[in-house]
């Protein structure tokens, strides 16, 4: 096992070396360069005047020199400064971004798995119940409910509806707080308000995140707990006298839940990944419109930043679901 | 569990109690966050909404107002020939050198009380002049030069001058007691790298050096000083940015306490969830960047406003348009015929301008006649003007040869005996959706005439890339391409974009914003002329001769001026722009003055003035 890991440690460089190749070729290959519009907005500009200023950008050299200057720069911590938000883009991405990301994330991850586990194996249980037929429609309209119309909808009914309707303002319109963790150390605020204002900015896009995941693992639960809940080793236990409580949850739930570990472990990269559609509906400033815009806006430092360290995650992730399938699975060895 | 309800919704409810005129703020939504402020010289980049937040927080050596005319704000009196404080001076090459002598006031200060003084316009200089300094406009500093006499007197020389150089503030102020120690540092840095094979770094550097004062942190932080009426104390984020009085600033009006105390940028950045925002009466006013033209006209906000808010429709300076390409040497445009200016006569009385406005803008978007806003001092009203006819569109082609083939599209045969039909290439930027309608909607009508527009769109990072829109001459886009130039009053006095020599081909490696190869020499030699005249009155008949050409030439085919929308709330006063207020149309025209009603605030600007209003 051990070399296994070494091995697979030693394939990640390269590999890593190659998806950065790639996604910065792919980036630099795009139409244009961020200079364009400046061009644009100034006609009195010269040519001379234009090419010193893409000198002074590093756009004048060819793709090749600049990936290794690029590279050369990464490994030593520097990842350069975004062209358009003027702040280094690690700075960008792993302070300002991605923790603002993860929150909405894993506060939906969790609340899905929280709901959905236990919901699955209420409607494994009780099949073809009135509770699992009314589960289940509610999971395929959530299944087939667009995330960003959900957003539209939460919107209307939390921002304009209620409000118009009730004289009370209870949710903002997106966005994130005004506040920021230094207010609670300087005691500008307390950390009760701190947590309340968050909560309020983050329930509509949490809820909207989180009931297209939550409809798929309650279907995937379902399913998972019927097909245990079948085997022969589970009529065994009721047919030795084992109670009901005992056979679902020592017997069938922990067999039960390995393909929902593993569809969770596979999601793990998303989660960094940010939610584009979700985060614009909410004006959420988090890694989706971060990746996005810096494509958009040919921010190449941002883009090679976001999509390499979401590389590194798919590697890391993948070997550590191999990893852990031999743990779990003593069928399995690498040698 | 009623209860429970109750209490958690009032105790959410407290953190979005409406605030305005109660704490005396002002909250405006927008659509963009900025980068960084204070980068006056646009070293980082220029976004509209950086210009707009900047007006509240620092002043230049004037001020352009409503009426587009400069008044002095650091400055004791605008340099005129009149006053002696502007002096021309003929070259012997026939240019012309001016000396603007100006004298700052000496009742200014930095939001720190550190009195501003000439030294806080040397170093702006300074940075100009900086070799691999990256400048949005190297071409005017390359003209500049500065003579520092005393601690309030200077001299900004332009060589040669150009008429444009008298519009705004010759150059921007900044806090050198600040920024110099940093920029010594900076300097030092840069010393040890070699300027030929380090530039990008030496670039990278710089644009640090002006983040450093102007990114989120450092204004949280409080690294630098301000000049104007509010200075930042707060920028979260992707959340918002509050601004508060400077007390040092020097215009404030008596009664200061009557007007607005804080001002707070909501950062919204989808203009859906914007639009929430305004109708849930989360923002007071909007900024000149936020919702689009027809969220404005959208029954969510219209059927809302009666009693809350006034939605204006203010003229902008967009210019909307479809470039030709009249390049010959293309197949496909030589074929049309699209360099002679009898087929754009065509096209242009094919469409119907002004039921496009009426039936897509409710015709608040004016239909242009040349590329210069009705409200640009240098106007020409007397152009000549093509109104909508398609049978006198249909009679000109036919003239030109061409007849109606059994599907209804024009056909003709060349002169060397192919049979061609008149399929137009028509270009604009995928994705947006108000640029798209107005494409079908001149499709449509040019179908009418027998001119097949086959629609070729692609996202604005295809079509601008000069790859793209530079290479008519090589056939990139063979028809008509139809997109905006933003103007400023300078840019329209410096008239360069239908130049011929600005035509890119291959003689000037493609260079050039006269995408669609349009020539006129006479229009040429107009401008010319008049760039070089400093004297307004002189300048004027070359600049409205310019305009009547390119009305009458059609270099390319005007279709609309664009209007920025505004939603304000009722009660908020002089948060008023025009067409060029402050440049290129950002609100509001004076930010001392801006308040609320019930609080006593004066209203000294009316927006009814500068813009339509939705009834």
């Amino acid at each position: 096992m051990f070399n296994y890991i070494v091995r697979r440690l030693g394939q990640m460089l390269p590999l890593l070396f190659m998806a950065s190749v790639a996604i910065f070729t792919l980036v630099s290959l795009q139409p244009g360069d961020p200079l364009d519009e400046l061009r644009m907005a100034n006609p009195m500009m010269t040519p001379e005047q234009f090419e010193s200023l893409r000198r002074a950008h590093g756009l004048d050299q060819p793709i090749h020199v600049r990936y290794f200057k690029w590279l050369g720069r990464a490994v030593n911590g520097d990842l350069g400064r975004s062209r358009t938000y003027g702040v280094p883009a690690a700075e960008f991405i792993f302070q300002q971004r991605l923790p603002r990301t993860l929150v909405l994330t894993i506060t939906s991850l969790t609340i899905a798995l929280l709901i959905a586990i236990p919901v699955g194996i209420f409607t494994a249980v009780r099949q073809y119940s009135a509770g699992d037929y009314t589960i289940t429609f509610f999971s395929f309209v959530g299944l087939s409910t667009p995330n960003f119309f959900l957003g539209i909808i939460l919107l209307y009914l939390f921002v304009i509806f209620i409000p118009e309707t009730f004289g009370v303002r209870a949710l903002p319109p997106g966005g994130i707080p005004d506040l920021m963790w230094s207010d609670v150390q300087l005691g500008r605020v307390t950390a009760g308000e701190y947590v309340r204002q968050w909560a309020t900015h983050l329930i509509l896009p949490v809820f909207t995140l989180a009931t297209g995941s939550m409809a798929a693992w309650t279907r995937f639960m379902r399913a998972s707990m019927l097909e245990v809940l079948n085997q022969d080793y589970v009529r065994t236990a009721r047919s030795k006298g084992v109670s009901e409580r005992k056979v679902l949850y020592k017997h069938a739930l922990r067999n039960g839940l390995i393909p929902i570990i593993t569809l969770v472990g596979l999601s793990m990269p998303a989660l960094f990944n940010g939610a584009l559609l979700t985060e614009t509906v909410f004006s959420y400033p988090g890694m989706g419109r971060a990746i996005f815009d810096s494509l958009v806006g040919k921010d190449y430092n941002v883009a090679m930043a976001a999509l390499v360290f979401i590389a590194i995650l798919v590697v890391f992730f993948n070997l550590m679901a191999d990893i852990l399938y031999a743990v779990v699975d003593p069928r399995i060895r690498y040698d | 569990m009623y209860r429970f309800v109750t209490t958690l919704v009032l105790a959410l409810a407290l953190g979005f109690a409406f605030a305005g005129p109660q704490d005396n703020s002002l909250t405006v939504g927008t659509a963009q966050e900025p980068v960084v402020l204070g980068d006056l010289l646009n070293v980082i980049g220029s976004m509209a909404i950086a210009s707009e937040v900047e007006l509240w927080m620092y002043v230049g050596l004037y001020r352009i107002n409503l009426d587009a005319n400069l008044e002095a704000e650091l400055v004791t009196e605008v340099a005129t020939v009149e006053n002696g404080r502007q002096v021309i001076t003929e070259l012997p090459d026939g240019t012309q050198r001016v000396d603007l002598n100006l004298t700052l006031r000496d009742d200014i200060f930095w939001s720190d009380g550190h009195p501003i003084t000439t030294d806080d316009v040397a170093i702006v200089y300074e940075f100009a002049k900086t070799p691999g300094m990256s400048l949005a406009g190297p071409d005017y500093w390359a003209r500049f030069s500065l003579e520092v006499i005393d601690e309030r007197n200077f001299v900004a020389t332009l060589e040669p001058a150009q008429s444009s150089d008298l519009v705004g503030s010759p150059i921007p102020v900044l806090p050198a007691h600040v920024m110099r120690p940093v920029w010594e540092d900076v300097q030092a840095r840069v010393a040890d790298l070699d300027p030929e094979t380090d530039a990008g770094q030496i670039g990278e550097i710089y644009r640090g050096f002006f983040t450093d004062f102007g990114s989120p942190s450092a204004i949280n932080e409080g690294r630098t000083v301000y000049s104007g009426a509010f200075k930042p104390v707060r920028w979260t984020p992707g959340s918002a940015l509050r601004m508060e009085r400077n007390p040092y600033y020097h215009l404030h009006p008596e009664n200061q306490d009557a007007y607005v105390q804080s001002v707070e940028y909501r950062f919204i950045t989808d203009t859906n969830a914007l639009l929430f925002a305004i109708v849930s009466g989360a923002v007071d006013v909007t900024s000149s960047v936020s919702i689009t033209f027809d969220q404005a006209l959208s029954p969510q906000i219209t059927a809302r406003a009666a009693d809350r808010y006034d939605i204006w429709f203010v003229p902008g300076s967009v210019w909307e348009h479809l470039d030709i390409n009249q390049f010959d040497n293309v197949q496909q445009s030589a074929d049309l015929m699209l360099s002679d200016i009898n087929t754009r006569r065509a096209i242009i009385h094919a469409i119907d301008r002004q039921s496009m406005s009426d039936a897509l803008f409710d015709g608040l978007q004016p239909v242009s006649h040349s590329n210069v806003s009705p409200f640009d001092p240098i106007y020409n009203p007397d152009v000549p003007q093509y109104d909508y006819d398609p049978e006198l569109a249909v009679s000109i082609l036919e003239e030109l040869g061409w007849s109606r083939g059994s599907d209804g599209v024009m056909q003709r045969t060349t002169a060397d005996g192919r049979t061609v039909r008149f399929e137009l290439e028509f270009v604009t930027t995928a994705g947006n959706a108000v640029r798209e309608r107005q494409q079908q909607f001149i499709a449509e009508d040019l179908r009418q005439v027998g001119i097949d527009a086959r629609i070729n769109n692609a996202p604005a990072s295809v079509v601008f890339s000069p790859d793209f829109i530079n290479r008519a001459y090589d056939g990139a886009w063979t028809g008509m391409f139809m997109f905006a130039w933003v103007s400023s009053q300078a840019s329209s006095l410096n008239a360069a974009g239908y130049l011929c020599r600005n035509a890119p081909t291959p003689a000037n490696d493609f260079a050039g914003q006269n995408a669609g190869g349009a020539c006129s020499p006479r229009y040429d030699e107009l401008r010319d002329q008049a760039v070089a005249e400093l004297d307004m009155a002189a300048a004027l008949p070359l600049y409205q001769e310019m305009q009547a050409i390119f009305a009458e030439e059609l270099l390319a085919i005007p279709l609309i001026f664009r209007s920025t929308p505004y939603v304000v709330t009722q009660g908020v006063t002089n948060f008023v722009t025009s067409t060029f207020n402050q440049g290129f149309g950002y609100p509001p025209a004076a930010p001392e003055l801006v308040g609320w009603a019930e609080r006593g605030a004066e209203m000294v600007f009316d927006q009814a003035d500068f813009g339509d209003q939705f009834e």
